[in-house]
């Protein structure tokens, strides 16, 4: 069997609702640490029992869409292509053969469904859209963002809750490390529109979720009492390092593992006192603890859900051995949900924040996710040297 | 060479199940599939009227009512629980092997059918329907969900969403997990049913034929929609051998590409196609004059098998392939065809008889291969590929062998 491929991440791009750019632009949200939630004003929330969102304004996204593109893609598909272009820009790739894609997503495009369907009810057979119609499928983001950066190898769309960005990397992780793609944008992608928003909260899985307080997002608090939904869409760029040193690239960290897993539990359901006992997830920490002095930081996807957050420091806490004064600090892990709010791009921003760790020297880092039916995912970052260590 | 996932690792197919228009199980399948019977009928699940094709292959209400999940959930859960069950229970994997098997779904429309239900009914009377509930499985990823729960399973877990060529994918992503090594098993196939979207799409695209499907046929005039859930679990060969598990096949290579030209129209020289083709011959170490039997992707629209032949053309050569399309006796299963399509390959590999492509009446000129027409034909093929193309530009070529190739 060959020498396995090691992956690097060469550049990101993102539109959200703090900032809009490729690396410094991601860099400088974070340090910033501004909040981008704030209420929701582009379409009633009268009698729904939440009122917070992390959008983003129409104008930002007019200034970054050209009017033929605003014409034909739907509002979920602008996020993907410019967050896509703007990543393959900063990375400095080409597209081709060699390029790949793999989009995450946690609702995928309910507008245009919604759009479509009204058509039929308003005017029967005749008021059906075509043009419309293929948005409905979710992989429409990905195919429109696919030709935007000319990427022919594989693309792939995965439809996952809360960890769909992180979900994306890994697999784009095995699509270098498998031969199929030199390169691969991955990330994530969601917007907010009324229809899942108002469904969402009446079903009380926002903030305030059941028990109430007072609306907002803080994962892993006290009085954390559930999410507050975001929008947007983040793509890195990750490169075989050899395809990346080859070129000439800026790399800015490399992903040292990724792997995902499931632990059986109900659609739906988090079960904090519930172990991993077997996903690759949980060997991948194992092996980490015992092979490294420790992480150096660990973002986690902890977005305000109780039940969640606290199965995700329960996992981590029993994994990471977090009684060791050297580890106890990464439980709680940090989260950026705050920041950002729950969405499918999400989990890129944290593979993101920890490649710019990487970059200043940090590693490794420890990126962790874990969804509500039991799919977790784990990728641990560092900077290139690194990667000689066991 | 970039795009070749190849390794020493053998790769076979241990286990098989499949809900399909003709009912529950292989030997259902495989009997209207030689007998080359069209399961393509007047459909009953969603409002047809003022439609252009008002046809589809469902999967008989029966067969759906004597389904073991519970008619709470989602039809589209069910016919995967039937599936995948069967398939685990087909490949006989002890229960450490089961737990730790990676789970790779397919799916598209996920519990859509029964959001319709919900939505149709609020839109048209105004008031607040009890069925929201169907909201909470609407997701594609609600199958893997489910499937991930009742089977208990706790390896990798993904659900991907690629258009037709989703159920292809999931046996080529989840192959690679046994290649890099991660899991030793791995259950992996598609799921969708008929939903008022998907039929009202197709039919606004003006690509459903009013007619059960032609592909090939001179006369064709589109796709006719199908449904059910097939799944394949894919088994590192030294490991089934070792357990004294059964191979059905081998998957000896699988190639992935994408257009990156057009939404819903594939690359007009099949650019795409050819890749997908020739990177799973590559990595399948096999020549193309060693592939006896395609099984294309064969929808019945004039642009997809005009160009999918141009591209057998360029990969086998005219003429030097038998090709029959499947869909034309199940109708096109959306996210399930790859994996449904896989499911007949390997049957027809072990059976040494490749299924027939129904209603092929007037060979087109344009397809210059021996399409299969109407009967079964006797064939020893000991290597096969299956297409799946799909919206977006995604293409899927799988190469299976017999299981000792």
């Amino acid at each position: 069997m060959s020498e396995r491929r090691r992956v690097a991440i060469t550049g990101m791009g993102t539109v959200n609702a703090s900032t809009t750019g490729g690396t410094e632009a991601v860099a400088g949200a974070l340090a910033l640490g501004r909040s981008g939630i704030r209420p929701v004003t582009a379409f009633s929330v009268d009698g729904c029992p939440s009122r917070l969102a992390a959008p983003i304004a129409d104008e930002t996204l007019a200034a970054l869409t050209d009017r033929d593109r605003a014409r034909r893609f739907s509002r979920i598909c602008q996020l993907a292509v410019v967050a896509c272009e703007l990543a393959v820009r900063d990375a400095g790739v080409a597209g081709g053969t060699g390029l790949g894609i793999v989009v995450g997503s946690e609702h995928g495009d309910f507008r245009s469904s919604e759009e479509f369907a009204l058509g039929f009810l308003r005017g029967g057979a005749t008021g059906l859209s075509p043009m419309i119609f293929p948005n409905t499928v979710m992989n429409t983001m990905a195919s429109v963002a696919a030709i935007a950066v000319g990427a022919k190898a594989p693309s792939v769309t995965l439809n996952q809750a809360t960890v769909a960005g992180d979900l994306a990397i890994a697999r784009a992780v095995m699509l270098i490390e498998s031969g199929r793609a030199e390169a691969v944008v991955a990330g994530g992608v969601d917007e907010i529109c009324e229809v899942v928003y108002r469904r969402l909260a009446e079903m009380r899985v926002l903030s305030p979720m059941r028990g109430g307080g007072a609306e907002g997002c803080r994962p892993y608090d006290d009085a954390h009492n559930g999410p507050v939904l975001g929008e947007g869409a983040t793509f890195l760029v990750l490169e075989d390092l050899q395809f990346a040193r080859a070129r000439g690239a800026t790399i800015l960290a490399e992903v040292i593992d990724a792997a995902w897993g499931n632990i059986p539990v109900a659609p739906h359901r988090a079960a904090p006192r519930r172990a991993d006992h077997g996903s690759p997830v949980g060997r991948l920490l194992r092996r980490h603890r015992q092979a490294r002095s420790g992480f150096r930081r660990c973002y986690g996807s902890g977005n305000g859900d109780p039940a969640l957050d606290d199965w995700e420091c329960a996992l981590l806490a029993r994994e990471l051995d977090a009684g060791r004064a050297e580890v106890s600090a990464l439980v709680p892990p940090v989260s950026l949900a705050p920041l950002f709010g729950q969405h499918g791009g999400l989990g890129a921003l944290r593979v993101g924040a920890a490649a710019l760790d990487a970059s200043r020297g940090m590693g490794p880092v420890l990126v962790h996710g874990i969804a509500r039916g039991g799919c977790r995912a784990a990728l641990v970052v560092g900077p290139l040297a690194s990667s000689a260590e066991p | 060479m970039t795009g070749i996932a190849s390794d020493t690792r053998r790769i076979v197919v241990s286990g098989m199940g499949i809900v399909s228009p003709f009912g529950v199980g292989l030997k259902t399948f495989w009997t209207g599939l030689s007998a080359g019977t069209c399961a393509i009928k007047p459909a009953t699940l969603v409002e047809t009227e003022g439609f252009r094709s008002r046809i589809a292959a469902e999967v008989p209400a029966d067969v759906v009512a004597g389904l073991a999940a519970s008619p709470r959930r989602s039809r589209a859960d069910r016919l995967a629980l039937a599936a995948a069950s069967l398939a685990l229970a087909d490949a006989d994997l002890d229960g450490r092997d089961r737990r730790a098997a990676a789970l790779v779904v397919g799916a598209v429309g996920g519990g859509m059918y029964e959001a319709e239900e919900w939505y149709w009914e609020e839109a048209r009377s105004g008031r607040p329907s009890p069925k929201i509930r169907a909201l909470r499985s609407i997701l594609p990823d609600s199958h893997a969900e489910t499937l991930g729960f009742r089977l208990g399973v706790d390896g990798p877990k993904e659900t991907l969403v690629m258009a037709c060529a989703s159920g292809a994918a999931t046996l080529a992503l989840g192959a690679d997990l046994l290649r890099e090594g991660v899991v030793t098993a791995a259950l992996c196939g598609g799921v969708d049913v008929l939903t008022r979207i998907c039929f009202m799409g197709f039919n606004a695209l003006r690509l459903l034929d009013p007619e059960p499907c032609r592909p090939f046929d001179r006369g064709r005039r589109g796709m006719s929609i199908g449904e059910g859930a097939a799944f394949l679990v894919l088994e590192d060969a030294e490991r089934c051998r070792a357990r004294g598990g059964r191979a059905y096949a081998s998957l000896l290579g699988a190639g992935m590409t994408t257009d990156a030209h057009h939404v819903t129209a594939p690359h007009p020289d099949g650019e795409g196609m050819i890749r997908a083709m020739s990177l799973a011959l590559q990595a399948a170490r096999v020549a193309p004059r060693e592939v006896g039997y395609v099984n294309a992707h064969g929808t019945g629209t004039p642009q997809n098998d005009r160009t999918e032949a141009l591209a057998l053309c360029r990969v086998f050569g005219e003429g030097r392939v038998l090709v029959s399309s499947t869909k034309s006796l199940v109708g096109h299963a959306m996210a399930a065809a790859g994996s449904v399509e896989a499911v007949a390959t390997v049957l027809a590999l072990q059976h040494g008889l490749l299924p027939p492509t129904a209603n092929l009446m007037t060979a087109d000129p344009e397809i210059p291969f021996d399409c299969i027409a109407s009967e079964a034909r006797p064939a020893a093929v000991a290597v096969a590929l299956s297409n799946s193309f799909g919206f977006g530009g995604q293409n899927v070529s799988l190469v299976f062998g017999q299981s000792g190739s």
